[in-house]
C-alpha cells in the first residue's frame, strides 16, 4: 500500500508562507499531477514529500507511516529532477546503481537491477557513457532509470520534460505514461504544462498561491471547474470570460449589446456574474448567439481559432472546424448552447 | 579603419611586449645566471655560460639539499592538503547552508583580508610559542590552513554547483559529508586544481612566517636557506641562482600538470 495522505501541510521560508494548509489523499498506483502557475508552491510541495525541505506544519503519511521527519532515502520515494541531476563524473551504469551501492546492495544484484532498468528504458548501449555524451532525452531516461532501480513506492517527477524540445517532450510523455502502466506505482508529477497534466494524470491537483484550487480528474476539471482560476488555467486556448448581469431568469451581457442568455444556475436578480464559454462551445445550431467582428484567425489545419470582439468588448476565442475562408474583418454570428455556459460569482466561485 | 584604430594596434603590441619582458626577464636572468660565474653575473653578462656544473657542485656542497627540499615539500604538500580540505569545506558550507547570519559572517571574514600579515605576526607568534610549537612544521602550516581567499574562491565556485545534484544525492541516501566527498569533490576537480596551484605556490614560496617560527638549520625550508646565502660577505650568485632554479622546479611541475584544469577552474568548473 503506497498511497499518500497530506493533512494541513504548511511551509514557510522565514515570514513567507509558501504552502497554506494542503489536504490531499493520493491513492496507491495513482498518477497525480500538481499543476499551477510559477510560484504556486507545487515544486515546494513535491520537495516536502521527498523530504528535501522540512515541513513547517501538518502531517505527511506515505503508505500509512508518518514521514514528516524521515530521511529522504528512507521514505520509499525516488525523484526525477528537471535538470536530470545526473552525477557528471559517473557513467550511466554508475549513476543508476549509485543509490543501491550506498544502500549496501551486493554488486551482482546492482548489476541485475541496472540491466533490467536499462532494458525497460532501452538504455543498454549507453551504459558506459557519461552524461555529457548523451542527448537531453537520453539523460532524462537515465534519470528515470536511476529512479526505477530503487523500486520506490512513489515516483516524484519535478517538471521532468521542461528542458526537452517539443517533439521529444511528446515522445517522453508517452514513455512516462507507458512506464506508469508497466511499473504500476504511485507517481506524483509536477508541471506547469497543462497538456502534460491533462494527458498523463488520473488526478490533477491545481495549486494557486500555496493552496489547492481544485482536485479532480482531468475531464472533471475541464468540464466542471469549481472556480474562475481553474476554469481559466485548464484548457488551451483559454476559456472566454464574459461580464454578465442577472436579470430575472436571464443573464444580460452588457459588452455584447445587452444580448441575453437563459440563466442556468441560481443567482440573485441584479447580481454581477462572469459567464465562462470554452472556445469549442461555439457551434452551429446553438440556441444563443453573439454577434462579433473577427480580428484575426489562426488556421491550425484540423481547426481554426477566430479572435473576435463585439464593439470595444474583450476579445473572444472561437473555435471553428470548417471555416477555412474566415478572415479578419468578417462579421460572425457565433452560436452556442447556453446550457453549457458556466457562471461564476464576483469572488470567482462557480454558481451551480 | 580610422587613423586612431590604426595607431592603436602597434601601441597595444608595444605595451604587451613591455609587460611580457617584465614578466619573463627575471626567469631568463635566473636561468642564465645559473650557468655563469658570479663575476660574470655582476658585470651583467646576458648569455649562457659554462659554469652550470660548477655552480651545482658548490650548491650541493654548501647546502644540505635533501633536507631543505624535504622540509619545503613536507610543509607545502601537507599545508596545501590541509588548506584545501578546511577552506573548501568552509566555502561549501557558506554556500550550501542557509542561515540568518551567513552573509554578515562572510562579509566580516572578507574584511579580515584587509589586515596585513605583518599586523598578525606578533600575536600569531605568541600563540605558537605558548602552544610550544615553535620550530616545528605545524608552526608553519597551522596559521595558513583556513585561508580566507581560498574559502572565498570555493564559495564563489560552489555557486555554480547544481543544487539538484545535492538533492539527488540526498534522495540516494548520502549524508552531507558523503555528498561532499563523493559528489562535490569530483565534480569540482577543476576548482581544486586551480586552488592547488595557488595554495602550493603560496606554501612553497612562503618566506616571512617560516623565517619567524623556524630557527634551526635542520628545519628550515629551501626559500629560507637560499635567501640566507645572499648574506655572505661575497655572495656566490651563480650558486644562488642555481639554487633558485632548483627551487622553482616543483611549482613549475605542479603548474604544467594542472594547467588545463587551472584555466577551467578559474573559468568555473561545472559544465
Amino acid at each position: 500500500m503506497s498511497g499518500l495522505k497530506l493533512r494541513g501541510i504548511r511551509k514557510s521560508f522565514g515570514a513567507v508562507e509558501v504552502l497554506r494548509g494542503i489536504d490531499l489523499d493520493i491513492e496507491d498506483k495513482e498518477f497525480v499531477v500538481f499543476v499551477g502557475p510559477s510560484g504556486c508552491g507545487k515544486s515546494t510541495l513535491l520537495r516536502l514529500i521527498a523530504g528535501l525541505e522540512t515541513i513547517s506544519g501538518g502531517e505527511l503519511d506515505i503508505g500509512d507511516k508518518r514521514m514528516n521527519d524521515v530521511d529522504p532515502s528512507r521514505r520509499g520515494i525516488a525523484m526525477v529532477f528537471q535538470s536530470y541531476a545526473l552525477y557528471p563524473h559517473m557513467t550511466v551504469r554508475e549513476n543508476m546503481g549509485f543509490a543501491l551501492r550506498f544502500a549496501g546492495v551486493a554488486k551482482a544484484e546492482i548489476d541485475r537491477q541496472v540491466t533490467e532498468a536499462a532494458r525497460i528504458l532501452e538504455l543498454e548501449p549507453l551504459l558506459n557513457r557519461r552524461p555529457k555524451e548523451l542527448s537531453g532525452g537520453q539523460r532524462q531516461r537515465v534519470a528515470i532509470g536511476r529512479a526505477i532501480v530503487r523500486h520506490p513506492q512513489v515516483f516524484l517527477f519535478d517538471e521532468p520534460l521542461s528542458n526537452l524540445d517539443a517533439e521529444l517532450r511528446v515522445h517522453m510523455r508517452i514513455e512516462i505514461a507507458r512506464l506508469h502502466k508497466e511499473l504500476a506505482t504511485t507517481i506524483i508529477y509536477v508541471t506547469h504544462d497543462q497538456v502534460e497534466a491533462m494527458t498523463l494524470a488520473d488526478k490533477i491537483v491545481v495549486l494557486r498561491d500555496g493552496a489547492i484550487a481544485q482536485v479532480g480528474s482531468p475531464l472533471k476539471l475541464y468540464d466542471d471547474p469549481d472556480n474562475l482560476f481553474v476554469a481559466g488555467f485548464i484548457g488551451s486556448p483559454k476559456m472566454n470570460f464574459l461580464k454578465g448581469i442577472v436579470d430575472g431568469s436571464v443573464v444580460r451581457l452588457p459588452d455584447h449589446g445587452n444580448q441575453t442568455i437563459p440563466l442556468v444556475a441560481k443567482a440573485a436578480h441584479g447580481s454581477e456574474v462572469t459567464v465562462g464559454l470554452r472556445p469549442e462551445y461555439f457551434k452551429a445550431g446553438g440556441a444563443s448567439q453573439l454577434d462579433v467582428t473577427v480580428e484575426m484567425v489562426e488556421h491550425l489545419g484540423s481547426e481554426s481559432y477566430a479572435y473576435a470582439r463585439h464593439g470595444a468588448g474583450d476579445v473572444l476565442t472561437i473555435a471553428t472546424q470548417n471555416d477555412r475562408e474566415l478572415k479578419g474583418g468578417d462579421k460572425l454570428s457565433a452560436r452556442f448552447d447556453p446550457a453549457k455556459a458556466l457562471l461564476f460569482d464576483p469572488a470567482g466561485q462557480r454558481i451551480r | 579603419m580610422n587613423a586612431l584604430a590604426l595607431a592603436r594596434r602597434p601601441l597595444v603590441y608595444v605595451l604587451l611586449s613591455v609587460a611580457a619582458f617584465v614578466s619573463v626577464f627575471p626567469f631568463y636572468w635566473m636561468v642564465v645566471g645559473a650557468t655563469n660565474k658570479s663575476a660574470d653575473i655582476v658585470t651583467g653578462k646576458p648569455s649562457l655560460g659554462d659554469s652550470l656544473f660548477a655552480n651545482a657542485a658548490t650548491f650541493f656542497a654548501t647546502v644540505d639539499v635533501a633536507r631543505i627540499f624535504w622540509n619545503s615539500a613536507l610543509i607545502a604538500v601537507v599545508g596545501s592538503l590541509l588548506t584545501l580540505a578546511v577552506s573548501s569545506l568552509a566555502g561549501y558550507g557558506f554556500e550550501m547552508f542557509r542561515s540568518r547570519f551567513r552573509e554578515r559572517l562572510f562579509a566580516l571574514m572578507l574584511l579580515l583580508l584587509s589586515i596585513p600579515f605583518a599586523a598578525l605576526m606578533v600575536p600569531l607568534f605568541v600563540m605558537i610559542s605558548q602552544a610550544h610549537l615553535t620550530n616545528t612544521y605545524a608552526a608553519v602550516i597551522l596559521p595558513g590552513i583556513a585561508s580566507i581567499f581560498i574559502i572565498f574562491y570555493f564559495r564563489q565556485a560552489t555557486k555554480a554547483f547544481p543544487a539538484e545534484l545535492r538533492d539527488a544525492a540526498r534522495v540516494d541516501g548520502l549524508k552531507e559529508w558523503q555528498i561532499f566527498l563523493y559528489i562535490y569533490l569530483p565534480v569540482m576537480r577543476s576548482t581544486y586544481a586551480a586552488a592547488t596551484i595557488i595554495v602550493f605556490m603560496a606554501n612553497w614560496n612562503n618566506y616571512l612566517w617560516p623565517l619567524i617560527v623556524l630557527n634551526t638549520a635542520d628545519m628550515k625550508t629551501a626559500t629560507l636557506i637560499i635567501s640566507a646565502l645572499t648574506s655572505a660577505y661575497t655572495p656566490d650568485y651563480g650558486m644562488i641562482l642555481f639554487g633558485t632554479v632548483l627551487a622553482t622546479l616543483p611549482t613549475l611541475i605542479i603548474f604544467f600538470l594542472l594547467q588545463r584544469q587551472f584555466v577551467e577552474g578559474l573559468l568555473g568548473s561545472v559544465k
